[in-house]
């Protein structure tokens, strides 16, 4: 029996992540999205517009934009309008290389730039030759695309995906985005075993000495910087959790609300995410489990009743010490489990921990002794 | 102040939805959310055409029994005043 109880379901979801196309002109070698794009056809702009009407009868209230590369959609724009016409807010991914001064002149017609919440570049290095390794012939375009969004004081916000070519570059990249372009922040994350990244693992993916030290620097530099550097995921998300849970276990806690199960997902309480054809995912990092389609199946009974939506909500209640791999982790008590989609992907199942955030599994992989501590 | 005379109506950009402890409106203009009690719910509901303060009260104790009216009329322009403040309604201008 689980102490832990689920939030009430929304009627509906607050967000949707939408891939309004599977085309980009970039090849990058770790994108996720990568099986996807090359399987799935592009929804026309009607099918769109008509799910934006389905959202906005159920007041959802914001959607993300992404793919795929947005701006590749000719119809970007009119889809924009859907959005505004159907009480929503929106954000853009992406990799900036065809953002141009006609481009943000179209921002200024009717609440397209009210509504706007951020606009997402993706920057990997500090200079062409770091960043063109992971996202190739790219880096010139689009820091320019970066530069034009800060000066025209476009809500424009930075993605650093950190990888093998550039974690020894994040000191630069910091200057770059925070000193010299003026971004007010930026956040990181991880090259992550998913689509190409899966296949490309060994070129792209972090070893673990580098991911030590990125997690050794990251925090560095985010105090220097006096916070402007975040992280849902990645190396300095990881820095921050394990440190959490060094010191729970110094501090002698038992245990603490909201922890100690699989609870480290909430997005199964408040989004959903829909790929380029129109079919409906819990995330696009569980991009196997279909539950619909969009302008066939009822969103918001999806939304309540399906039962993978469930199961996913469930894990929630799932005691991490009942786990065959978590049963005698002396940090049980106070770790989340880690994302679902990295659970799937690297193990087959869902009611699982993931690999990639488990605090014991890191110690073993960086061969720590017993009273190593991860940060210092 | 909310008078009597002024008739107030929903902003239409502002979305709404009801869950299971009160509902919650939505200003995509601005960003703002405001949770609302079924009480407010009353109210925006009867904002979905141009009333006044006065009659949003007069229908919410029609709704209600033994509610104080005072109390009510208060309440009402009260609430009014925060949705118009934070652009969740506006003032109608077109004919009564």
């Amino acid at each position: 029996m689980s102490p832990v109880s689920l939030p009430p379901v929304l009627s509906a979801p607050l967000s949707v992540d939408i891939a309004i196309t599977g085309r980009c002109n970039l090849h990058c070698g770790y994108c996720f999205y990568a099986d996807e794009m090359v399987a799935l056809r592009d929804l026309p702009g009607e099918r769109w517009q008509a799910f934006f009407v389905e959202l906005g009868q159920l007041a959802v209230q914001r959607v993300s934009l992404t793919g795929g590369e947005a701006f590749t959609r000719p119809d970007l724009f009119e889809l924009i309008d859907g959005v505004v016409a159907n009480r929503m807010r929106y954000n853009i991914l992406s990799n900036g290389t065809l953002i141009t001064e006609e481009t943000l002149c179209q921002f200024e017609a009717g609440k397209r730039r009210q509504r706007l919440d951020y606009i997402q570049v993706s920057i990997d290095g500090s200079r062409a030759e770091i960043h063109d390794k992971s996202r190739p012939n790219s880096f010139e375009r689009a820091i320019r695309g970066l530069r034009l969004l800060v000066e025209a004081r476009f809500p424009a916000t930075v993605r650093v995906t950190v990888n093998r070519y550039n974690v020894d570059d994040l000191e630069n990249v910091a200057r770059l985005l925070l000193e010299e372009i003026g971004l007010p922040a930026f956040s990181t994350n991880e090259a992550e075993p998913g689509g190409m990244a899966k296949r490309q693992a060994d070129e792209i993916a972090l070893t673990p000495a580098q991911r030590r030290r990125a997690m050794a620097v990251l925090p560095a530099l985010a105090e220097r910087y006096n916070g402007r550097i975040n992280a849902q995921a990645g190396p300095l998300a990881l820095a921050r959790e394990f440190q959490f849970l060094e010191d729970c276990v110094a501090d002698g806690l038992a245990d603490l609300p909201g922890r100690g199960t699989l609870s480290s997902c909430g997005g199964v309480f408040s989004k959903l995410a829909v790929h380029h054809d129109g079919t409906i995912v819990p995330c696009h990092w569980l991009p196997s489990l279909h539950l619909g389609q969009i302008g066939v199946d009822d969103l918001q009974t999806i939304w309540r009743e399906h039962p993978v939506l469930d199961k996913l909500r469930c894990r929630r209640t799932i005691p991490l010490h009942t786990l065959p791999t978590c049963r005698d982790c002396p940090y049980a008590s106070f770790c989340r489990g880690g994302c679902p989609g990295q659970a799937l992907l690297l193990t087959g199942e869902l009611d699982v921990r993931s690999p990639m955030t488990c605090y014991r599994l890191y110690r073993e992989r960086q061969r720590l002794s017993p009273v190593e501590k991860v940060v210092v | 102040m909310t008078t009597e005379a002024i008739l107030y109506i929903a902003n239409p950009d502002v979305s709404y939805r009801e869950e299971e402890d009160g509902a919650i409106l939505f200003n995509p203009d601005t960003d703002e959310v405001l949770v609302i009690n079924v009480t407010g719910q009353l109210v925006w509901q009867a904002l979905a055409r141009p009333m006044s303060c006065g009659g949003i009260a007069a229908a919410l104790i029609a709704q209600c029994e033994n509610v104080p009216q005072d109390q009510v009329a208060q309440d009402v322009d009260e609430f009014v005043a925060e949705l118009l403040g934070r652009g969740f309604a506006g003032i109608y201008e077109g004919a009564a």
